[in-house]
């Protein structure tokens, strides 16, 4: 076949989501020409989303298709992998933005250090960031007020300083929040708003309308929801720097002669091969999609796949299981509507930082949010059907909530994605395989935390509690860490601290591949915040001539 | 090929969404089916399946690829094409080879044990067939099954690989609650039965229209429900 060859630009993104559209956003407005490139389309939020529900949470309107983009599960390397979508991330620009809740909180300081504070663990592989907090807080301002959230300051009493406030004030509390800041107050906790990626008051001309309720697992048809597609990505686009190519799988990232990344090998819409040549290649697939593109980019240098010396590349894998109790409430008391507001509404910060009394170390956001609509309202344990299943709908659909858990799993050698032997994709390329075992800990700290969510519930009224422990990994929050590290150490890392890789200086990487540990919070802020750092690094390398000499930042942490 | 972002937009009137003609399923299948789906949700005081149509959302989704996802406001439905539209005619292939088989086995059930074929059959009946089929009793209510953790897999709920009985299950759960413009919740008596205000139309929740903010708790500040903004307030200015 023909490969076609466009003109070389400074800059290729692969991926267009969270962090490519920032990157997008950070890189075309200093100047440097950029090709994104997105596997999915490029939609009209206007023209193209609404609230339904069959569409999005049946049949995977914006997910990837199981036919098409299919992915292998397995529990430790000695089983069989069985076909599973895996956190099935949406693919289309905008990425993991379009369907998310938005649940924006910053990480603590101590999810940098995890090494630092708690040593060895039997099992896992604890790594510090080498930045911190302090390195991630200028961008995590620029990032809420650019991109849009709301929040309110002071409320979350375990936050580290920041420089600025919120963007917007908070959408006020459901009525089932209402039930869980009571139950927090007299139980002495500390419950706060959590700070959301949406707008609820004028801000940068968006929308603050959709009060659909129809929200996570959806398209927003309005500009409430901070996306990529709708703020970063037409933003980058308005630069006249960034040309956006959608349905567009990049299949091999190429190395020129001088061991230097020089640019991608992609398939467009119509089945053409293009070689699109760049001066920087900046990953941003997600941890499973970025790990598995550096896997097939094999070359005479790297035969175990591009920048994988260390061996590291889609190792450590963390996936950040979403666990939680279900709370029934009397069905003669006030309705909770389960399906209003923003998903989630109301969290605390309590059960974060690590108390060993507790059986485990870390932990993380606890959050309460809505059991969401009709078919798919989460009520763990449902009858399959009959009577029992319509009185279980009929009785708690408006009388339920939920309180969950991003429970951040320690990372591991043994969890990773790899390139599966046997299954290809629909562009006969072997798909990734994750392999993940939890740890002891992870299984601690859901049993610990799924109980102490349901005493939170009783003293808010539940008359029964439904608890969902983890028992294996489903990937169900699409929140993906791990498989490319940051680090200093090139033998115990993939990308130094700039996220440029040890051992291919021009090529990065800017999604959560990155994160040496997983944080107690979801990291899309932190995801975002790092990219924009990191371009800002790109384009001063770039206006310097590329000359990649640049000291590491330091490792401050407020506090610690 | 067009990709997602450009599906044309196949209009509502000439799919004849209204019509209650089987698409896909033979008149024994239609009623065979039905009846399967009012035993899942039944009627009682309120409606069930058979008051909601499931089983015309059932067969509409078996037809063909055109009905699959409704355009954003619901005024006709997209049509698929290229690599997607063939992944979901392989899907809806094996869909509608599960639902063929899965009728022959309802039947065989209720003929070897009960004499007649499954539509023919009585609730109770009906009932023991397909404690036969999912080779469990039938399910106890929820209250009376709380002991012990559940499972709770993914996100997104499809049904990728599902046999039969569980197609059944989930399809109806779907064509009870989902959206009336996929051929089922007739009248929207599914959301009225579990109180969900639910949109007049898609078109609505794409205008937002349609909203639930006032449900939200407007009348509470923040100092009231957050100790901890009151202390703070309380140690800037003590007075």
């Amino acid at each position: 076949m023909q490969v076609s060859k466009p003109d070389p630009v400074d800059v290729v993104v692969v991926g267009v989501g969270a962090s490519g559209g920032t990157a997008a956003k950070v890189l075309s407005e200093a100047g440097l020409k950029v090709v994104g490139l997105e596997r999915g389309p490029f939609m009209n939020h206007r023209e193209q989303f609404s609230g339904d529900e069959l569409k999005y949470l049946n049949r995977g309107y914006i997910a990837p298709n199981h036919d098409l983009n299919p992915r292998t599960y397995r529990n430790s390397a000695d089983e069989e992998a069985e076909l599973y979508p895996f956190s099935p991330c949406p693919q289309l620009v905008g990425g993991g933005t379009i369907h998310w809740a938005g649940w924006f909180p910053r990480p603590l300081p101590c999810d940098f250090q995890m090494r630092s504070l708690h040593g060895d663990v039997e099992g896992a592989s604890l790594a510090d960031w080498p930045i911190g907090y302090d390195d991630l807080e200028p961008y995590f301002t620029k990032v809420e007020w650019e991109f849009g959230c709301s929040g309110l300051e002071g409320a979350n009493k375990f936050e580290a300083p920041r420089s600025q406030g919120f963007p917007t004030p908070p959408l006020a509390p459901t009525a089932f929040a209402v039930r869980f800041y009571d139950a927090c107050a007299r139980m002495g906790l500390n419950a706060f708003p959590l700070p959301m990626a949406l707008v609820t008051e004028p801000h940068k001309g968006r929308d603050t309308h959709n009060h659909t309720g129809f929200w996570n697992q959806y398209g927003d048809p309005t500009t409430m929801k901070s996306t990529t597609l709708t703020s970063f990505v037409p933003e980058a686009l308005a630069t006249g720097n960034f040309e956006l190519r959608p349905d567009c799988y990049v299949r091999e990232v190429t190395l020129g002669p001088d061991g230097k990344a020089n640019g991608v090998i992609y398939v467009d819409g119509d089945g053409n091969e293009v070689h699109q040549e760049a001066g920087v290649v900046i990953l941003c697939q997600g941890a499973i999609e970025t790990a598995r593109l550096l896997l097939l980019s094999q070359s005479d240098r790297f035969p175990e796949g591009l920048a994988n010396s260390s061996g590291l590349v889609g190792r450590n894998a963390t996936f950040h299981e979403f666990v939680f109790s279900v709370g029934l409430f009397d069905k003669e008391t006030e309705p909770l509507y389960g399906y209003s507001g923003a998903f989630v509404s109301g969290a605390t910060f309590e059960f974060y930082e690590t108390d060993e009394s507790r059986g485990h170390i870390g932990g993380g956001v606890v959050a309460a949010s809505q059991t969401a609509q009709p078919i798919n309202w989460m009520l763990p344990g449902r009858p399959a059907w009959g009577s029992a299943l319509k009185d279980a709908d009929r009785d708690y659909f408006n009388h339920a909530m939920v309180l969950g858990l991003c429970l951040q799993d320690l990372p591991q050698h043994d969890n990773r994605v790899d390139l599966d032997p046997t299954v290809r994709d629909a562009w006969g390329l072997p798909v990734a395989r994750i392999t993940h075992k939890p740890h002891a800990n992870d299984l601690a700290m859901s049993r610990w935390q799924v109980e102490k969510n349901a005493e939170i519930l009783r003293e808010a009224g539940a008359t029964a509690t439904l608890p969902v422990n983890l028992e294996r990994c489903t990937g169900n929050t699409c929140h993906q860490h791990g498989t490319a590290r940051m680090g200093t150490d090139p033998s115990q890392s993939v990308v130094d601290a700039w996220c440029a890789a040890h051992d291919v200086d021009n090529l990065y990487v800017l999604d959560g591949s990155v994160f040496p540990t997983s944080t107690g919070v979801n990291p899309t802020l932190t995801i975002m915040a790092n990219a924009w750092r990191c371009s800002e690094h790109i384009a001063d390398v770039h206006a310097r001539g590329g000359d990649q000499t640049l000291a590491a930042t330091g490792g401050s942490n407020h506090g610690l | 090929m067009a990709c997602r972002s450009h599906w044309e937009v196949v209009p509502e009137a000439r799919l004849d969404l209204d019509s209650d003609e089987p698409t896909f399923f033979d008149r024994h299948e239609w009623e065979t089916i039905e009846a399967a789906t009012a035993r899942i949700i039944p009627t009682d005081h309120d409606p069930g399946a058979r008051e909601a149509k499931v089983v015309r959302f059932i067969d509409r989704y078996l037809s063909s690829v055109d009905h699959v996802y409704a355009s954003a406001d619901g005024a006709g439905f997209l049509r698929l094409d290229g690599i997607m539209a063939d992944a979901w005619a392989g899907h809806l292939d094996r869909m509608r080879q599960v639902y063929r088989d899965g009728v022959r086995t309802l039947d065989e059930l209720a003929g070897d044990h009960h004499g007649q074929p499954f539509a023919a059959l009585s609730d109770e009946q009906q009932d023991a067939v397909l404690e036969r089929l999912s080779g469990a009793d039938r399910p106890v209510p929820i209250t009376s099954a709380l002991a012990g953790g559940h499972a709770y897999g993914a996100s997104l709920q499809s049904d990728l690989g599902l046999d039969f009985f569980p197609a059944l299950c989930l399809h109806t759960r779907q064509g009870f609650y989902g959206d009336p413009v996929y051929g089922g919740n007739h009248e929207q008596v599914g959301w009225q039965v579990i109180g969900f205000p639910g949109p007049p139309s898609l078109a609505a929740t794409q205008t937002c229209t349609y909203s639930v903010y006032h449900l939200l708790v407007a009348d509470r500040d923040w100092a009231d429900l957050v100790p901890h903004v009151r202390e703070q307030a309380l140690a800037k200015d003590p007075a």
